[in-house]
């Protein structure tokens, strides 16, 4: 058992603390700070602060440096997510690229496509968007229906995809088309990366329960790409996406923790300000979530061992996928029962003033949506029945 | 980062499992839980765990033992959980664990040779009263928490419906004094918890090993989705009940500052596992579950007994809001 760090890669850690002490400015630390600007104002300044980030080395961690990355190790990679969660850096706006298009390049992509995408995504040159889901495809992805056709040396496709994170702001989007005409379920779809600056290619906004729009919708209508622009084989964009989705999260688990220990903290505190940290009940189920957030970290030196050791996680990170989101849910349904008749208002009173409950209540709306983005928990518990343990389909 | 075990740790428990697969079955262990006037220690199990080191594993190679940790001593006691194993040998270790950390080197030449080759059975018991002590009746030593050792004590038997132990009332015998052992609540509460999820684990394998042959309304039963999904999430469950009986014993052994955290987690987690899986494997082997005659009792009844003991998850969880969120 050896739970620590190489020099190296606490070395690291000292310089990006020290990068990020300089330049994440203390207005942004302040609670509800974000959400107080414009949608679009948030996008620039954080796309503008991560491209700065990268100039100064703190992107791409675990990428080669011959494709623009910093060449390091899963552990740095860990320490970075980390570190950025304890110095309240902004959240990326190029998740999708970063977590999951990135490594699966690094995975199939040809050359070209690794030093066309990857450089320019950790400069936010081009932001990503994933267009997976669609209407009548949600949890059954093999039922989706856009369609490309081809053209001379391009596909054309016609369709809509749905539940796009960032779509407004979007510049390429990896999607999954059907390309093979007479093709039903997992055959004959492509992974195609289309331009979305382009007639054809319609972005709107979609809003969410929580009264943000984190998430769209995107129309395509005789949208053209080249037929080169596939990631994995035409007609193969099965395999492409689920290697893909393999990519859940992996090492970045001790983020995660750092994150959802510093909320679970906020909400103790909330719970003192309010009188209500001396019920048993209370601290019962506080107990039970911070029992399920500590074996969260433990699982996350878990996978990072495994990733160190070289060994591939496979239907393991259905797992990782269905306890971080439901601990997630968990920690903040307690959260609201905690505040009684006044869950659902703005500000509570206490002795010493009021408390604006608005930053809290956001993340309790959005802790319903962590359990079916990226595999419902329904789905990631039947893949964990079926692959992992063995159960009949 | 290297958050698993070596692959010496991981051989010494495919070892112990090897061992009770082929020489102490549940046919074996059957047997003691049927024969309620035995002792509750086959000799032959007893013979096997001096012979191959499962006594020995933490006692310092200068009093013959193995000089290994509470790493190793979770790696055994997972092993003996998965196999409902009868016998003291959790008690013999934590007795030898309690003379190893406060004993006098005259106590610790006298007792932690014979704890560790098997030739003295030992006990560790959390209060002065001695009661229902685990395997009171035969133990040579028994150590208590608050520090005294006591030889020569005589026992009266308390029933239990775990069947794969014997449990004693102690009076009298001779009493000497030991400094209290430190962290010997939690060395106890991290072989239970490593127990528990032991047993967790062989329900939940054995569990779905039975739905995925057996056949309602024309299909395998773990075919169904309410099935597999309580399974899955029993699978994460315990995974995450392995991690923490893992790290806590880890962090026991090296006094790591979360250590006490560790522990409560560990314990807690695992006994809701156990309680959990074991509950589910009567439920998912539908009325042949129920009966004396298959195994699924062995070890709900066990996973019932060890959830409540050395702090049940309550009292654990409670200790975590102590420490989480003060008073």
């Amino acid at each position: 058992m050896d739970l620590s760090y190489t020099a190296a890669e606490e070395e690291f850690r000292a310089e990006l603390r020290a990068w990020l002490g300089a330049n994440v400015p203390d207005e942004w630390r302040r609670p509800g700070f974000w959400a107080s600007l414009p949608e679009d104002e948030s996008f620039r300044l954080r796309r503008d602060w991560e491209r700065r980030k990268a100039e100064a080395g703190f992107a791409g961690i675990q990428w080669p440096v011959e494709y623009g990355g910093r060449g390091g190790t899963p552990g740095m990679k860990a320490i970075y997510d980390e570190e950025m969660v304890l110095a309240d850096a902004p959240r990326t706006v190029n998740p999708l690229g970063l977590t999951f298009l990135a490594p699966t390049v690094m995975a199939i992509g040809t050359d070209a496509q690794k030093k066309e995408i990857i450089g320019p995504m950790l400069r936010n040159e081009v932001i990503w968007c994933q267009g997976f889901s669609e209407p009548g495809a949600g949890s059954d992805l093999a039922a989706l229906a856009c369609r490309g056709v081809r053209d001379g040396d391009d596909f054309v496709v016609n369709g809509q995809k749905v539940w796009t994170t960032n779509a407004v702001h979007g510049d390429k989007i990896f999607t999954m088309v059907r390309t093979d005409p007479g093709s039903e379920r997992h055959r004959g779809i492509s992974m195609l990366l289309i331009d979305m600056h382009q007639p054809g290619v319609d972005a709107r906004p979609l809003k969410q329960m929580s009264g943000a729009s984190e998430f769209g919708e995107v129309f395509f209508t005789d949208a053209r790409v080249p037929a080169t622009e596939v990631l994995g084989d035409i007609d193969d964009g099965w395999r492409t996406a689920m290697l893909l989705l393999s990519f859940e999260r992996g090492a970045s688990g001790i983020s995660q923790y750092t994150e959802f220990r510093r909320q679970y903290d906020a909400i103790v505190g909330l719970a003192r300000t309010l009188g209500r940290h001396t019920d048993p009940v209370l601290r019962d189920r506080l107990a039970r979530v911070l029992t399920d957030l500590e074996c969260l970290r433990l699982h996350s030196m878990h996978v990072l061992t495994q990733v160190e050791q070289g060994r591939d996680l496979g239907f393991e990170a259905s797992m990782t996928k269905l306890i971080w989101s439901e601990t997630f849910q968990d920690l903040w349904e307690v959260y609201d029962d905690l505040l009684g008749e006044a869950a659902t208002l703005d500000q509570v009173s206490t002795e010493s003033g009021g408390v604006d409950l608005r930053p809290l209540h956001a993340q309790s709306l959005w802790s319903r949506s962590v359990t079916i983005w990226g595999g419902s928990s329904q789905v990631q518990r039947n893949v964990t029945a079926e692959r992992v343990l063995g159960l009949p389909r | 980062m290297f958050f698993a075990l070596t692959e010496d740790q991981q051989e010494f428990g495919a070892a112990v499992r090897g061992y009770l697969a082929e020489r102490f079955d549940l046919a074996a262990v059957r047997g003691v839980v049927e024969d309620t006037d035995g002792d509750g220690n086959p000799a032959t199990l007893w013979k096997a765990a001096g012979e191959q080191g499962w006594l020995a594993v933490t006692v310092p190679e200068e009093f013959e033992g193995l000089g290994l940790g509470l790493v190793e001593a979770q790696v055994i006691a997972r092993a003996l959980g998965a196999g409902v194993a009868p016998g003291p040998w959790r008690g013999t270790v934590l007795a030898a664990e309690a003379i190893r950390l406060a004993g006098t080197d005259e106590q610790k030449a006298t007792w932690l040779p014979r704890l560790a080759a098997g030739a003295a059975v030992g006990a560790l018991a959390a209060d002065r009263a001695l009661a229902a002590v685990e395997y009171g009746a035969i133990a040579d030593v028994v150590v208590t928490t608050d520090g005294r050792l006591v030889t020569g004590a005589s026992g009266t038997p308390r029933g239990s419906y775990d069947g794969t132990v014997r449990l004693a009332d102690l009076t009298g015998g001779t009493v000497e004094e030991l400094a209290a052992a430190p962290e010997i609540r939690s060395r106890a509460a991290v072989l239970v918890a490593a127990d528990l999820v032991g047993i967790a684990r062989e329900a939940l394998t054995r569990t779905v090993a039975y739905d995925r042959e057996r056949r309602q309304f024309g299909v395998p039963v773990g075919s169904f989705q309410s099935i597999k999904h309580t399974l899955a999430d029993l699978h994460c469950t315990i995974t995450m009940a392995e991690h923490a009986a893992l790290y806590a014993a880890h962090a026991v052994e090296v006094g790591a500052e979360d250590a006490a955290l560790a522990v409560a987690v560990a314990k807690a987690k695992a006994g809701d596992a156990a309680v959990a899986s074991t509950g589910a494997m009567i439920q998912y082997h539908g009325g042949i579950g129920y009966t004396w005659e298959h195994e699924a009792h062995l070890f709900y009844k066990r996973a019932k007994r060890l959830a409540g003991q050395w702090g049940d998850s309550g009292t654990h969880r409670a200790r975590i809001a102590e420490l989480t969120m003060g008073g």
